[in-house]
């Protein structure tokens, strides 16, 4: 067997195809169905959009942030605002954060439910993706109740929320919560227990806690390796602390820990997660105002300030350098996807192609996320 | 088909002396062309419609409906909008092969209409090996996904290709294992032969006779899935992970040739299915009439088919698809084995009781029925969870 | 007896949870799709059932503009052209150039924020494609207009009135800075 003499081939999973999370490209040397290396080639979505910051103002960069990514446009806005707001000393009200958090744990669910849609989908079904986007339209129109956009929310200000909730709404939400509890049982029968979901997903891209933390790697990929990490925990911000939740960590119990099959188990969990914060959200909401003063001029005095958010995909990291001017002098956004990327090319050796595709769909890796 | 013309020569309708080779290439062109054109390419065009239906109502949405009375003729606007389209032949890519290779596929679906049994009369070739007939063009759809993948002078093209040969030909292992059950219950391979060995009651059907058949049938039907290139086992065309597989590099009418072979192939499936083990054609003789009788028995064998068809969709939409590494390990290390003892356990069978034994075929039918329950408690189960009145948009 | 355990262990699994599966499927199957067939399935107009906040394409009220150009200073990507100028003799604003190119827009809502009387809205229309590209700039004033001066009490102007009512109510959707509204879901339903 070892004297079989066989050629390797270079293969081009390129800028268009059905199941990289949009405009990648991998440079995969396979040999036969094993791939020796793959390597990632970023940058096919670059919009300048930290560049864009210098011009538009501080008060304009809120709908760019949206675009950094589209799946977690809550989380992007929210650290936009936290790092403005630091910037200038700016308090947000109480109810304003819990309108934060609400939105943005909307946004967290619809956003766990895309991936774990678009993984099920890249593994070969096409029924639980089409699933995962029907809850995920439910939780769109009760957000669009809200702020009146579906995907690039700009729901939120320097200084709390554009607009309060409208009436009526605490029932709805909770409604859409008693509904989505059932589906998610109905997923764990359709996905996670299912023989031939556990036989593509163990063991596959096995990331150790050691190899997780030196790689960078953030969010729900930490959390399967083992390492409890929560910014929402260990570093609090926002209202984040008046609620309970469990921070889910990957136990292996159907493979090794850190593999793919815990990514998904994470994922699936925080998704129960998410609903209990909102429960609580929604039942001890204060009254007040939502919104703080700020100058439509804002013009925080010069400095920097950095921000860390738990967005969907993980740590997600503002920073953003004052002049006094009411121009941005730089903007910066640290995502989670962009560290995934790097340790893509050291798990894949010994794969096959066919979890190649498996594996960038179990790091939840949203391309324009990478590029900015 | 043959002895309908003998009884034609020699009740002397073609004269006193007529050429008989003549007659029956004549016979066989015009009855073939109206089956094969008639029946089977309208069959692959209106089951894709029925495919994309039953997808989407699992998906919950709704599929096509606007093209004719809920969508029927949408495989017609598919086919007018596909010959329309540009041919497209690399430039690199081997022009002949590549042209070739949609007619060789279309070629293994469509030969075993030939002796597809219909009812008792409508047949139009009953061979006596025949089942064998069957399973051995079939796998000529290996030739045609070989050339299809190396002809197109594409690296993913050329992975589909390879894997789907090996899969095919891997799987015909299993599939001819389990096929010889029935071959020895009933000492024939003609189609006709075995379905005439069962009833029509379900106690009757092959599929209930003995665990062994009961065994056999489910590992028949998953390994000619996968000679279908159906999912779980659809890697050679793994939408997310090869574009299409060995037919990235076809477009327009070629492209939709390959697709037509593997829904054509889904009747195939259900063909070979309900004659060895769900009893055929078989209906309850109700009527003396020959021509209401076989009315009957069509419309009978057509449900049980249109059944199997259903449930490999459903199986479709359900399951994700297995990786190369572990569809091989499935044939070779769990369905091979499996059909093995299988094979052995029913000639051990036949030998204590040549003639079968009717009071098993009761107890594996009421056994059947108790999972089916079992199955519809679950199913109303969810639908009860589900809380639908959140479903619905409030528009519609 | 591990290796033969797990074998059959294997195959059990394989059996019980495709069955689980395809039940839930099944009874997918049984329920009816979510599918709303727009646009010519529909008892009702998509545009109607839209709530009110929903940020579709803009439209400017030029009877209770008042040109002071804050929507144009808020635009992030400048796609709203505005000319205003004083008229010497009569001491009005007369605006000449409302022109917003919805093409660029990119519908986020920071221009209808400052509006002091809710004149440049947000519509339910999301419909806009046309088959030019000048179409797409949407110019509200066909000759120049005198700017609209908000009156110190309510408005008398009957003609004016539910246009302001309307703009007004828009306006006190947003949030207001400080806080002096109250909560506005806690004890009323829809």
């Amino acid at each position: 067997m070892s004297e079989f003499s066989t050629e390797e081939m270079t293969l081009n999973m390129g800028p268009q195809h059905p199941s990289t999370h949009g405009v990648l490209r991998f440079i995969i040397r396979a040999d036969g169905e094993v791939m020796r290396e793959a390597i990632p080639d970023v940058g096919y979505l670059h919009r300048s959009i930290e560049k864009i910051a210098e011009k538009v103002g501080y008060h304009g960069f809120m709908p760019y942030t949206d675009r950094v990514d589209y799946v977690c446009a809550m989380f992007t806005n929210q650290g936009w605002g936290m790092a403005c707001e630091k910037l200038a000393g700016i308090e947000v009200p109480k109810r304003g954060e819990y309108c934060r958090v609400i939105a943005a744990e909307f946004n967290r669910l619809a956003s766990h439910l895309l991936s774990v849609g678009t993984m099920a989908m890249d593994i070969g079904a096409n029924t639980p993706f089409t699933h995962a986007l029907r809850e995920r339209e439910m939780i769109n129109d009760l957000i669009e109740e809200l702020c009146g956009a579906r995907l690039t929310f700009n729901y939120m200000r320097i200084g709390g929320v554009a607009w309060d909730l409208p009436p009526g709404y605490r029932e709805k939400a909770l409604a859409y919560l008693e509904h989505l509890e059932p589906i998610l049982d109905e997923y764990d029968s359709l996905i996670s227990f299912n023989k031939i979901y556990v036989k593509r997903l163990a063991n596959i891209g096995i990331i150790s806690a050691e190899e997780a933390i030196n790689f960078n790697l953030v969010g729900p990929n930490l959390r399967a390796s083992g390492v409890k990490w929560d910014i929402r925990k260990d570093i609090p911000y926002s209202v984040y602390n008046d609620f309970e939740f469990e921070v889910p960590v990957g136990k292996g119990e159907w493979g090794t820990v850190g593999d793919s099959m815990d990514r998904y188990m994470v994922r699936m969990r925080e998704l129960r997660e998410s609903c209990k914060i909102l429960r609580q959200a929604l039942t001890k909401i204060p009254d007040g105002a939502v919104l703080a003063k700020v100058p439509r001029n804002f013009k925080p005095p010069a400095g920097e300030c950095q921000i860390r958010i738990e967005s969907g995909r993980g740590d997600m990291g503002w920073y953003a350098v004052s002049d006094g001017t009411g121009y941005p002098w730089r903007v910066h956004v640290r995502t989670g996807s962009f560290a995934a990327m790097g340790i893509i090319n050291k798990l894949s050796r010994g794969l096959m192609i066919a979890d190649l595709v498996t594996l960038i769909a179990s790091l939840d890796v949203i391309a324009p996320e990478i590029d900015r | 088909m043959q002895q309908w013309v003998d009884s034609l020569i020699a009740a002397g309708k073609f004269g006193p002396n007529p050429p008989r080779d003549l007659i029956y290439a004549l016979f066989i062109l015009v009855f073939s062309a109206i089956v094969f054109l008639g029946v089977a390419f309208p069959f692959a065009g209106i089951v894709s419609w029925a495919e994309r239906r039953v997808w989407a109502r699992i998906q919950s949405r709704v599929g096509p409906n606007r093209v004719g009375p809920n969508g029927v003729l949408q495989w017609l606007a598919d086919g007018v909008k596909n010959v329309c389209k540009e041919d497209v032949v690399p430039t690199l890519a081997d022009a002949r092969l590549f042209k070739l290779a949609p007619y060789l596929v279309v070629l293994a679906f469509v030969v075993p209409w030939a002796v597809m049994p219909f009812s008792s009369d409508l047949i139009l070739a009953d061979l006596n090996v025949g089942i064998l007939f069957m399973t051995a063009v079939t796998a000529l759809t290996v030739v045609g996904v070989l050339m299809a993948g190396w002809s197109s002078n594409d690296k993913w093209s050329l992975i589909g290709g390879v894997r789907s040969a090996a899969q095919i030909v891997s799987y015909e292992i299993p599939a001819g294992l389990s096929i010889f059950p029935i071959v020895l219950m009933t000492g024939t391979l003609s189609m006709q032969g075995i379905i005439r060995a069962q009833g029509w009651a379900p106690y009757d059907w092959f599929a209930f006779a003995n665990p062994f058949t009961f065994v056999a049938a489910n590992i028949l039907f998953i390994s000619l899935l996968a000679e279908g290139n159906r999912t779980p086992f659809d890697l050679p065309e793994a939408d997310s992970e090869l574009v299409a597989g060995f037919a990235t590099e076809y477009s327009g009418m070629r492209y939709l040739f390959f697709f037509m072979a593997e829904w054509g192939n889904l009747f195939i499936l259900g063909a070979i299915i309900t004659t060895l083990f769900l009893g055929g054609w078989q209906f309850p003789h109700v009527t003396d009439d020959r021509v209401i009788m076989n009315v009957l028995q069509l419309l009978i064998f057509n449900v049980k088919v249109l059944f199997l068809v259903f449930l490999s969709m459903w199986i479709r939409a359900t399951l994700p698809r297995v990786r190369i590494d572990q569809l091989m390990s499935l044939c070779w290390k769990y369905f091979i084995p499996i059909s093995f003892v299988d094979m052995i356990g029913a000639a051990v069978w036949v030998a204590i009781w040549p003639n079968g034994n009717p009071a098993v075929g009761y107890v594996m039918l009421a056994l059947f029925c108790a999972l089916l329950i079992l199955f519809i408690r679950r199913v109303i189960y969810y639908f009860r969870r589900a809380k639908m009145e959140l479903y619905l948009s409030p528009v519609v | 007896m591990g290796a033969v355990g797990s074998y059959f262990a294997d195959i059990k699994d394989a059996v019980t949870s495709i069955f689980e599966g395809m039940a839930v499927t099944a009874s997918h199957f049984m329920r009816k799709p979510y599918t709303v067939q727009y646009p010519d399935r529909m008892p009702v107009r998509v545009q109607d059932t839209l709530p009110f906040r929903y940020r579709g394409i803009l439209e400017v009220d030029m009877e209770i503009c008042t040109g002071c150009l804050a929507c144009e200073r808020a635009c992030p990507i400048d796609c709203i052209a505005i000319a205003v100028e004083k008229d010497k003799q009569t001491k009005q604003m007369i605006v000449s150039q409302f022109d917003i190119d919805i093409a660029k827009c990119m519908y986020c809502g920071l221009c209808s924020e400052p509006c002091p009387t809710g004149s440049i809205h947000h519509t339910t229309e999301f419909e806009g494609a046309d088959f030019s590209l000048e179409s797409l700039i949407r110019r509200f004033i066909k000759e120049p207009v005198a700017a609209y001066k908000p009156k110190k009490g309510p408005e008398t102007d009957p003609r004016i009135v539910p246009i302001l009512n309307r703009g007004m109510t828009y306006v006190d959707e947003w949030a207001q800075p400080g806080g002096t509204k109250p909560a506005a879901d806690d004890e009323e339903t829809e």
